[in-house]
């Protein structure tokens, strides 16, 4: 099976990845999209206070 | 002349930081007549493997955005260190982590179950957490190692300078171009596009004496416009933090959080700050002062918003 990477996806906030496996006749035969990337703000926000929070999530996507 | 090739990379980051350079406006026009663009992913469909490809050392200049968070992240450190002649720490997540570093209190199993198991807007009925490698078939996938904690770009390898500020300001980062392309570089290690004087400095609020009796939240108060904040019991890191930015948090009636990091010379701007407030909070007796102490909310997360990487503890400890 033919493997064709695109790493990074660009020209859009984050980070993405994509992999297409092609079989013998060229065709598709699997997409698989990736976002090999993770800061947790769902956790962390936890135990800030309230008033706090808009000036931390700004920060997940400054694009 | 021969163009610059200049670099810009976002690791663990929100893209605020290349916005930012966006924000230099016509100035991005001067920009681009003396560089050329080699990698910048917001903006230009350069690959990793092109990256690989390109000689050592043959990127003129990298502005590295972003924290260390995973593998990923520090693979790009590394390979864009040996493909760079200069290495630049470009915002706050670079240079010590920034809020991306507020995950450091929190333990790694905690933030993965948060995030693929218990937030209520995920679906994920068999429970499956990202793996570092999967494989279905013949067909293998990997994705990056997440990290016990996150680190600053200089933790991962050596850094030639650092640009602070989440984001740094269009004005700075411009000033910081024309020195590249004038070619005088300061000295290997500096931090630049900063004022040598603290953010109390700069701001233009009145200040009388710092003495404080209590602390208020911002919705217990409406603080006025014209005297300092810190003296009128908001928590306010101007003391602890460097100049650069203009105050502009200030200007929008809202205290420093420390963005640019610590004044030159303080190993670490929260404990620093403990420090002045143990100057500042205006009661001989420990219990009144210690009451007075216990109006700060989240003393942790508010004296190291930005800094937590490079602290002295560098996160909380985990079991
Ligand atoms: S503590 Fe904050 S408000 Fe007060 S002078 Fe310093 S920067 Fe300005
Ligand atoms: S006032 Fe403080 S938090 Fe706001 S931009 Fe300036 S240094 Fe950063």
């Amino acid at each position: 099976m033919k493997r064709v990477t695109i790493d990074p996806i660009t020209r859009l906030e984050g980070h993405g990845k994509i992999e297409i496996f092609l079989n013998d006749d060229g065709s598709v035969e699997d997409v698989y999209f990736q976002i090999p990337e993770l800061r947790g703000f769902e956790k962390f926000v936890e135990g800030r206070p309230i008033e706090e929070v808009p000036r931390i999530v700004t920060r997940i996507c400054g694009v | 002349m021969r163009k610059l090739r200049l670099a810009s990379y976002w690791a663990s980051a929100c893209g605020g930081c290349d916005v930012a350079i966006l924000d230099t406006n016509e100035h991005i026009l001067d920009i681009a007549a003396v560089a050329d663009i080699v990698f910048w992913p917001v903006a230009v469909d350069f690959k990793y493997s092109d990256v690989e490809a390109y000689d050592d050392r043959s990127i003129d200049v990298c502005l590295f955005h972003g924290a260390v968070r995973n593998s990923e992240n520090e693979h790009l450190a590394r390979l864009l260190r040996q493909k760079s002649e200069v290495l630049v720490a470009f915002g706050s997540c670079a240079v010590s982590g920034g809020i991306p570093a507020l995950a450091n209190f929190k333990r790694r199993e905690d933030i993965l179950n948060r995030v693929y198991r218990e937030s209520p807007s995920t679906e994920n009925p068999e429970s499956v957490l990202p793996q570092p490698h999967f494989t279905a078939g013949d067909i293998t996938l990997d994705l990056p190692d997440f990290y016990r904690r996150v680190y600053a770009l200089d933790d991962i390898v050596p850094v030639d300078y650092y640009l602070p500020g989440c984001p740094p300001t269009p004005e700075r980062i411009w000033e910081v171009f024309e020195v590249i392309v004038s070619g005088q570089l300061p000295p290997a290690g500096s931090t630049v596009g900063v004022a040598d004087h603290s953010l109390c400095h700069e701001c233009s609020r009145v200040k009388k004496e710092k003495k404080v009796k209590t602390f208020y939240r911002p919705h217990e108060i409406i603080p006025d416009r014209e005297n300092c904040l810190l003296e009128q019991g908001l928590i306010c890191l101007g003391p602890v933090t460097r100049g650069g930015c203009g105050a502009r948090c200030i200007a929008a009636n809202m205290a420093c959080r420390g963005c640019y990091g610590p004044m030159p010379g303080i190993i670490d701007q929260g404990a620093k700050f403990i420090s002045t407030l143990g100057s500042i909070i205006d009661e001989d007796r420990v219990e009144d002062a210690g009451a007075v102490i216990d109006r700060i909310v989240d003393p942790a997360g508010t004296f190291f918003r930005f800094s937590m990487a490079k602290s002295l503890l560098k996160g909380a400890r985990q079991p």
